[in-house]
């Protein structure tokens, strides 16, 4: 187990330099001359064209001449102290920034994953046990449906039913409790869907293995058979599930939150992006990267506390 | 006197090729104190009498007669009627050990909740697990208790799997298969632990099996099983020495010991059963004419199904 922590994080260190090469040298691949589209956003207004003296000007203020490796060394320097380097946009550190819109954005995915488990969780489990009869039916219809609507049209969809026609909550903005309804069911609905029809699938697989048949035999009430034997084990392939959508969910949030003006890191990466706004880009994408291999390594770790069979060296 | 008796005992399946009559016809009975053992090749409809005991049949089979279980019937009892019986009256030590055991379930938990249904106390479940498997020769019984499955060895785990069928002391254990796969000192091992269990206080068992061998060697009744029949059935040691139907005859000369002369042909599939006697084209001694299905008749002290006997 021991060994087994140690390699483990070796590879999270690993895989987190991979990744910050890699959205490095994206991020600094955009196209369109990144001088002028950033003096345009400061400047002068985005339908004027940049004079080249500005341009010039622009790009010796912040560095966008220097080589990318320098670039990508002080960004990874920065990093290593804690310092994830300035925003020019915002005209704060980046830190700041994150530390005021990363809260929002955790609190709507924690939220979102909620819901899409516990729901899915007994939406598969009722449906696995009422299996091809009607609510059954009802149940996977809906799963399809929702697998295959878009994020953002199910988030207007949800304004316009539950917030304009039933007037129940608020159409958007960040505040209490019914502000976080909707974003997080449109969030989560698609992961909601996918939970529900591996839950089920897996409920009746191993429904029909022998130690469920055991189980019955040893005169076990059918309930207890189906929660102390069947429900956990069929939950071994949902928690993967759990551990990949935390990462769709986290980039689902971009756009769920601009529809709902939450104010998070989604609506902030947007004008960065516009903007050209490297370093706050990338710090931005580390930290989503961060905290979904953080996700998945207490996944991998919650699966050895489930099951005994899988040994770590 | 019988604890289980089961007669005119009929399972068939609907499927796309036709009903597969999966049993046909079934009657024998278990005396108290006895191991009744019913051998057949696969397909020949063992575990599905098992199951039909047991009430574990999927739910699409079609299922008539009667299986009277100390004197009361329990065939056509409600499923949650029969749940009470399962475990302390009648229970099953199952086929395949490994996969018959919840991976994820202590081994001692998986005893102590049959125990635990009983309305055993904790502290209880917990004295009554360690003594259970130090019976079934565990040397380190608090070891295998906190262990899981995956943990212990093959032998182990069927020793696990028949501690958890007597966890409840059943007066009726119903094994499916225990020697499946094993090699000849597990085999023997698993004869003396069956023979051993009457210490324990189980002395009624029903074993299906098909390994003739090892029915030799521990029943007291035998019952030959072909294509869903019973075609024979008496005192084991006159079944197996002076076998009666030509398939026990087949099947005796079969055996290692008697020169392993093998039967010729294949049994029919069960969708597609002829209408005189399943056994004519394989038969060494064949009637004249297959138009009349024999019937189990009395010969000997022993039921023969055979027109000729």
């Amino acid at each position: 187990m021991h060994h087994y922590l140690i390699k483990r994080i070796i590879y999270l260190i690993f895989t987190l330099v991979i990744a910050s090469m890699f959205v490095f040298v994206v991020v600094n691949a955009t196209p369109g001359e990144s001088a002028e589209v950033l003096a345009r956003h400061l400047y002068i207004g985005l339908e004027e064209i940049a004079p080249p003296e500005l341009i010039a000007e622009v790009s010796e203020r912040y560095d966008l001449n220097k080589p990318i490796l320098q670039l990508y060394l002080e960004w990874i320097g920065g990093i290593l102290r804690g310092d994830l380097g300035y925003s020019i946009l915002f005209n704060k550190p980046v830190n700041r920034l994150l530390m005021l819109h990363l809260p929002p954005t955790i609190f709507l995915t924690v939220v979102a994953m909620v819901f899409a488990t516990t729901t899915g969780l007994v939406l598969g489990i009722f449906s696995a046990l009422h299996q091809n009869r009607i609510l059954d039916h009802i149940i996977r219809v809906g799963t399809i449906f929702s697998v295959s609507m878009p994020g953002f049209w199910v988030a207007v969809m949800l304004i316009l039913v539950f917030s304009m026609w039933f007037g129940l909550t608020p159409i958007s903005g960040y505040g209490g409790p019914p502000y976080i309804i909707l974003p997080a069911i449109a969030l989560g609905l698609h992961t909601m869907a996918s939970i529900t029809r591996i839950m089920r699938t897996s409920m009746l697989e191993t429904m029909n293995k022998p130690f469920v048949m055991f189980a019955k035999a040893k005169g076990l009430p059918k309930r207890r058979v189906i929660v102390s034997h069947v429900c956990k084990n069929a939950l071994l392939p949902v928690l993967t599930i759990i551990g990949t959508s935390f990462g769709t969910l986290l980039a689902g949030s971009v756009v769920i939150e601009t529809i709902f003006s939450w104010p998070g890191i989604g609506a902030m990466l947007m004008k960065a992006i516009s903007a050209r706004d490297f370093v706050l880009i990338e710090s931005t994408i580390m930290m989503v990267v961060f905290m979904f291999l953080i996700v998945n390594f207490v996944i991998d770790l919650l699966y050895h506390v489930i099951d005994p069979r899988i040994i770590y060296d | 006197m019988d604890i289980l008796e089961v007669s005119e005992l009929n399972v068939a399946f609907p499927t796309r090729y036709g009903l597969v009559r999966a049993s046909q016809n079934v009657n024998f009975s278990v005396k108290e104190g006895e191991i009744c053992v019913l051998v057949g090749e696969t397909g020949s409809g063992k575990t599905v009498i098992g199951q039909a005991i047991l009430h574990l049949l999927p739910q699409n089979a079609k299922i008539s007669g009667s299986i009277l279980y100390a004197g009361e019937e329990i065939l056509s009892i409600s499923d949650q009627k029969f749940s009470r019986l399962r475990g302390h009256e009648i229970s099953l030590v199952p086929q395949n050990p490994t996969d018959s055991l919840d991976p994820l379930m202590r081994c001692g938990q998986q005893i102590a909740e049959v125990l635990d249904i009983c309305g055993t106390s904790r502290e209880d479940q917990l004295s009554r697990t360690t003594s259970i498997l130090s019976d079934l020769s565990f040397s380190d019984p608090e070891l295998v208790a906190a262990s899981y499955p995956h943990m212990l060895s093959g032998g182990m785990r069927q020793r696990l799997t028949t501690g958890i069928a007597l966890a409840a002391s059943p007066r009726l254990l119903i094994a499916d298969e225990p020697t499946k796969g094993f090699d000849y000192t597990a085999r023997k091992r698993t004869v003396d632990m069956f023979l051993d269990l009457e210490r324990m206080g189980i002395d009624s068992i029903l074993m299906i099996t098909h390994d003739l061998v090892f029915a030799e060697m521990i029943a007291d009744t035998a019952g030959v099983l072909y294509s869903g029949e019973l075609v024979e059935f008496g005192p084991a040691a006159d079944v197996f020495s002076s076998p009666l139907h030509p398939y026990t005859k087949g099947l005796v000369a079969a055996l290692p010991k008697n020169g392993m002369t093998p039967m010729p042909g294949m049994s029919p599939g069960l969708a597609r059963l002829p209408n005189g006697c399943y056994f004519h084209n394989r038969c060494a001694t064949p009637c004249e004419e297959n138009s009349v299905h024999p019937v189990m008749r009395k010969v000997c002290g022993r039921f023969v199904r055979c027109n000729r006997c």
